[in-house]
């Protein structure tokens, strides 16, 4: 298979990403076993630490941190191509969440050691990409406290502390609060993937501010988060689609693979037109954010791009599960676990729906010439 | 036997289509437990049990068997009631194969003995039947099924396994599509044959399924000794009996039941995420709404052939495709409207009716079951359109 990253990055940088690549499959082995992913599942911190550890020995959580501070300083192709590795072997660690946001406004050594796991709480609502709210820090006497409500934070109960945006007068902040700290209230709902989301509510809890006046970078490191996302989706949408090709080629009614019958080699060319889309918008939208470009033409996009692979994941996963018969319809097959994921994940770092009406305020005017 | 079970007085059949209507909806309203209403998964029997047993005691259980052999022997059109108002109040569906399977086969092709023997069993509950037909290598493609019954003497001695048996953890008998002659072409070798689950040599494998629920089984056959006298019809002449069975099934699918109840949750999860009067929900919405009433439109030009007695056709396929893809549709939109709350595995906010996550998974089922869609269009294509191939 060539190197989809290939697309808009220089050889060198091409070869980069393919080491990267292949170190990913010290924790994610290519089409490896599922056994570590359904031991974790419905455990109380939904991953394991460990794991995120050995992650951060490999440099991944530092890998958006500069070299000066202790990082590696590479790319939003870097970290694509690593998510989509995470995702192919549904890996649930959050390695987007910590080397996407986390790490880049805490480089700290514990941060991107994986060995204090801190986890981004921005949004208030569904359906929304804005992370300032009505949620507030002010200076109470001498400390900094926050009140306000978080929601949709993705493996909660593992974090030592939540990374929560604040209004801060007409600014924006990101605070740390402590997990299980005096006005710090988790609470967790079980997701389908075996898995969790958080909601944080917070009550003068109090907090240490590590960004200030900083919408705009907020903005930024949450566009990041949202391609490396949808890099995710792209690694499970492609081994689940991998495991029904297989299927199709091997599995015989009518004397014959059910892959040679017409109706689903069409459906299956329908579903790789739409893993080849959303691989390209992720590979376009991670090369605009490598470019530093303006904010409007990243959103654009970012959202093109989320909003793509989305779909494209519940659609490829559906049918997925669909051309297996009946034993798609078994949790003892592993295809069941990516559709499961490919929920979870669409619905993170913005929904489609989120992604289609902000690429809609965010895109320029269509340009017939261009 | 039937004395004991049969206490509804008069001839229903007599009343007036209204007042049939009003006395079902009554009794079903009064009878069937509420918490087993709409429920959210196939039912067990030890959950489903009080509804079978109310309904065996009023007589009700099998509206269209003959009044000889323990039904209610109801016109077409009365049938259609029941099932109507069973269904409009949302009463589970129970481990009813011996009802809707095997009695009537029994009634048509099978022997005096054999409907005295089983047939009052079902009536009382006593027998709970599964469906041995798929095998792991035989799905769409039935009829290559492997599982063979070899004649000794005065049995058959079974071997082979059949899968995706639902609710056979429940059940006592088991009726099973099985080769009985392998030079015979793939459906000319097929018998239709009723074994006891508890024969020494069967073993029942649960499965869990995608919405990790357990809801069908695999099913070993090692060895296994059945009287020869269980044999329905003649020797290998199963395959016909078997899809003569299919004709309820298809229509069965095609019920705008199941869309009709999804579309009432994925309003009530519109309200719950503040857009129900979203413009671009509206729409969408609306849109659902009427592929449902072309739905039930659809179901009645079906319905309305039953009702005159007709048999019906190979295009009854086309309410399954548009039933199933529909409700799937529906499934679909509600799991998007509801954003990160959609991807929670328990009903939002301890909410029943708002688990849009656990409908969606469930909707995956009705694409693949009952006749896959693909083997559905293959159907009208050939059977409807005559297309060559
Ligand atoms: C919840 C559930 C309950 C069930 N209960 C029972 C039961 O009680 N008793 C019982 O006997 N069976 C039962 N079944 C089995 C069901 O009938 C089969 O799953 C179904 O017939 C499909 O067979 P399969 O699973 O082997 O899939 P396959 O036949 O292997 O199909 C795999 C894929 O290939 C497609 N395909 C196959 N042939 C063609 C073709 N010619 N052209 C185009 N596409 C094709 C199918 O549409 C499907 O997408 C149940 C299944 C489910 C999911």
């Amino acid at each position: 298979m060539t190197a989809p990253d290939a697309m808009g990055v220089a050889d060198d940088r091409a070869d980069g990403i393919r080491l990267l690549r292949d170190s990913a499959a010290a924790i994610v082995p290519r089409g490896g076993p599922l056994g570590r992913i359904r031991a974790l599942r419905d455990t109380e911190a939904g991953f394991d630490r460990a794991v995120l550890g050995e992650m951060g020995a490999f440099g991944w959580l530092g890998l958006r941190v500069a070299d000066e501070a202790g990082g590696v300083g590479l790319g939003m192709a870097e970290l694509c191509a690593l998510a989509e590795e995470m995702g192919h072997g549904l890996a649930p660690e959050p390695l987007v969440a910590v080397a996407a946001i986390a790490a880049p406004l805490v480089p700290e050594e514990d941060v991107i050691a994986g060995v204090r796991v801190l986890l981004p709480a921005w949004a208030e609502r569904p359906h929304t990409l804005d992370p300032a709210g009505t949620t507030m820090a002010a200076i109470d006497g001498a400390t900094l406290r926050v009140t306000g409500r978080k929601i949709a934070i993705p493996m909660a109960a593992g974090a030592d502390g939540f990374l929560v945006t604040a209004r801060e007068g007409d600014a924006l902040s990101v605070v740390i609060v402590e997990n299980g700290a005096p006005g710090v209230t988790l609470t967790v709902e079980a997701t389908v993937d075996g898995g969790h989301m958080g909601t944080l509510t917070l009550e003068a809890a109090r907090c240490v501010r590590v960004a200030e006046d900083a919408g705009p970078r907020i903005a930024r490191l949450l566009d990041e988060a949202a391609v490396a996302t949808a890099a995710e989706l792209v690694g499970v949408m492609d081994r689940a689609f991998a495991l029904t090709l297989d299927y199709l080629g091997t599995r015989q009614q009518f004397g014959k693979p059910i892959g040679s019958f017409q109706v689903l080699q069409h459906r299956a060319a329908d579903l790789k037109i739409q893993i080849e889309l959303s691989r390209a918008a992720v590979g376009h939208a991670a090369a605009v954010c490598d470019a530093s470009a303006p904010a409007a033409q990243r959103s654009a996009a970012v959202s093109l791009a989320k909003a793509r692979a989305s779909d494209a994941a519940m659609l490829v996963t559906r049918q997925a599960i669909h051309l297996h018969g009946g034993i798609g319809y078994t949790d003892e097959a592993d295809i069941g676990l990516f559709l499961r994921r490919a929920m979870v994940l669409a619905a993170s770092c913005g929904t489609a729906a989120a992604h289609r009406r902000r690429y809609a305020a965010a895109a320029p005017p269509l340009d017939l010439d261009a | 036997m039937n004395e004991m079970i049969r206490s509804e007085p008069g001839d229903l059949d007599a009343l007036p289509d209204d007042a049939f209507r009003a006395h079902v909806r009554a009794w079903v309203q009064a009878s069937c437990p509420p918490e087993l209403r709409h429920p959210p998964k196939r039912l067990h029997w030890s959950e489903t049990k009080p509804w079978y047993m109310a309904l065996a005691k009023q007589g009700w259980l099998a509206p269209g068997w003959p009044r000889e052999h323990g039904g209610l022997g109801l016109s077409p059109a009365k049938q259609i009631i029941f099932i109507e108002e069973i269904e409009r109040h949302g009463a589970p569906r129970t481990n009813d194969m011996g009802v809707t399977m095997i009695g009537p086969l029994l009634i048509r092709y099978g022997t005096d003995a054999q409907r005295e023997r089983f047939l009052p069993r079902i009536l009382a509950g006593e027998d709970i039947w599964c469906q041995g037909y798929s095998e792991p290598n035989a799905g769409s493609d039935l009829a290559s099924l492997r599982t063979e019954a070899v004649l000794e003497g005065d049995h058959y001695v079974v071997n082979g396994s059949k899968i995706w048996t639902t609710l056979a953890d429940d059940a006592n008998w088991i009726f099973l599509l099985v080769r009985t002659d392998r030079a015979a072409k793939k459906q000319d070798g097929i018998s239709f044959l009723l074994a006891p689950m508890d024969s020494p040599g069967i073993i029942v494998r649960p499965i869990v399924t995608l919405d990790r629920h357990d809801e069908f089984c695999e099913v070993f056959f090692d060895n296994v000794h059945v009287p020869a006298g269980n044999l329905v019809g003649e020797p290998n002449k199963g395959w016909s009996m078997a899809k003569a069975l299919l004709g309820f099934e298809r229509i069965f699918l095609g019920s705008p039941k199941q869309s009709t109840y999804a579309l009432a949750k994925l309003a009530q999860v519109a309200e719950h995420m503040g857009v129900a009067d979203d413009p671009v929900f509206a729409d969408r919405f609306t849109r659902l709404r009427m592929d449902l009433d072309d739905l039930k439109a659809l179901y009645e030009t079906q319905v309305a052939k039953l009702r005159r007695g007709e048999e019906l056709g190979p295009d009854v396929s086309m309410l399954k495709v548009w039933q199933s893809e529909l409700y799937q549709r529906i499934a679909e939109t509600a799991f998007e409207i509801a954003g990160e709350e959609g991807v929670m595995l328990n009903p939002i906010g301890g909410n029943r009716a708002l688990n849009p996550a656990a409908a969606f998974i469930q909707s995956r089922v009705v694409s693949i079951y009952g006749g896959s869609n693909e083997i559905q269009r293959n159907i009208i294509a050939k059977n409807v359109l005559g297309l060559p191939g």
